[in-house]
């Protein structure tokens, strides 16, 4: 990366959000994989724009409108595609998410981490 | 039957806040997440201001803002030194003197994130500060006639949103604002390298106007401080300020 900038937790989650959605990313469906994905807490439709943009003048994303459809009033949509920064970013943040997953297993053993997964799958729905 | 979309005037007073850079995808989403009108309305309360405040952070550049800040706050010291001073003597008149100037800086900022995208003509660059002018002389006439003691006398407050409306307006032609960020890939190649080629042009010259605005700052803490006379203090105050506008300038350039 040319910069050195960190992503912060709810960038990670739009990021990957897009990466999952493929072509299919936009306002709307990127606010609901977000939310799938930050359960058990709510997001804020704004708050995702907000990183949306931000993500936009960082270079992680590219944005184009597409063309407009009758389920939206006849407007277009904002559709986002990872671009190589924003996947490089989302790579790193995942490989530090697996190290400190890997701390806590070795730290406190297999068996809490385990229970620490059902208790979030559980919490999480 | 359940209602397919929001009312019609309900989208219009949405459309009517949302910037209109981004109006089309924003109105659509809410559109599309349309359940019934209650949670409509409120999904809008909740979004737009953010969408907004986002646009505001898109559109404005910290270091022109600072510059136009400092060269309104000066229009408003300099109309009151040239008025005689006697606005001074009075209570809390360095801080009533910015709140104009703070009323011109916030119409030229919204002006900035609710320009529709694509070139604008000079003209239209002074819109910003004439809307935030108007607003600035409307409420002080408020202030006149309810609250004279927070206002700022009516000559200086004519006179100061003249030269705001003439300073603000060569800014903007001089670093016209940001329709649009650098977008893709290599934005923040490009940035680091616009910042480097500046680097290097001005360090000089930035190195000396921050002596220059450390000297003068001490010389106006020392002109309050041994009660020197009032166009002495006003004068070292409008200086700093004019510095420190130059300052903004150079270091943006």
């Amino acid at each position: 990366m040319t910069r050195s900038d960190s992503l912060g937790q709810f960038e990670q989650l739009v990021l990957t959000a897009i990466l999952s959605l493929r072509e299919n990313a936009y306002g709307v469906t990127i606010h609901s994989k977000v939310e799938e994905l930050a359960r058990p807490k709510s997001v804020a439709l704004g708050a995702v724009y907000v990183t949306l943009d931000r993500l936009e003048d960082k270079g992680l994303v590219a944005s184009w409108l597409s063309d407009p459809t009758p389920e939206r009033g006849g407007r277009s949509k904002r559709c986002y595609r990872l671009e190589a920064l924003g996947e490089r970013a989302l790579q790193e943040s995942a490989v530090t998410a697996k190290r400190i997953w890997d701390v806590i297993k070795d730290t406190w053993g297999d068996e809490t981490a385990k229970e620490w997964g059902k208790r979030w799958g559980k919490e999480t729905g | 039957m359940m209602p397919s979309g929001p009312a019609r005037f309900a989208e219009a007073i949405v459309g009517f806040f949302v910037p209109p850079a981004c109006r089309e995808e924003v109105v659509g989403d809410l559109h599309e997440r349309y359940r019934s009108p209650l949670q409509y309305v409120i999904e809008a309360l909740f979004t737009v201001p953010l969408v907004i405040v986002s646009r505001i952070r898109r559109t404005a550049d910290v270091q022109i803002v600072a510059m136009q800040g400092c060269a309104l706050y000066m229009s408003f010291l300099g109309a009151a030194w040239l008025g005689g001073g006697a606005v001074f003597r009075e209570p809390w008149s360095i801080l009533r003197l910015a709140l104009p100037g703070a009323m011109v800086l916030a119409g030229v900022i919204l002006d900035d994130a609710y320009a529709r995208p694509g070139v604008r003509l000079a003209l239209q660059l002074a819109r910003g500060p004439f809307i935030g002018n108007a607003i600035a002389l409307a409420c002080q006439a408020m202030l006149w006639g309810g609250h004279s003691a927070v206002a700022i006398p009516p000559p200086i407050a004519f006179s100061g949103c003249a030269m705001s409306l003439l300073f603000s307006s060569g800014i903007r032609l001089l670093f016209p604002p940001l329709r649009e960020q650098p977008l893709g890939a290599t934005a923040p190649a490009f940035w680091l390298k616009r910042g480097a080629v500046a680097d290097e042009n001005s360090r000089g010259l930035l190195t000396f106007v921050k002596v220059f605005a450390v000297v003068l700052a001490l010389a106006a803490l020392a002109a309050w401080i041994l009660d020197g006379s009032l166009r002495q203090k006003a004068g070292f105050t409008i200086l700093l300020v004019a510095v420190v506008a130059l300052y903004t300038a150079v270091n943006r350039a």
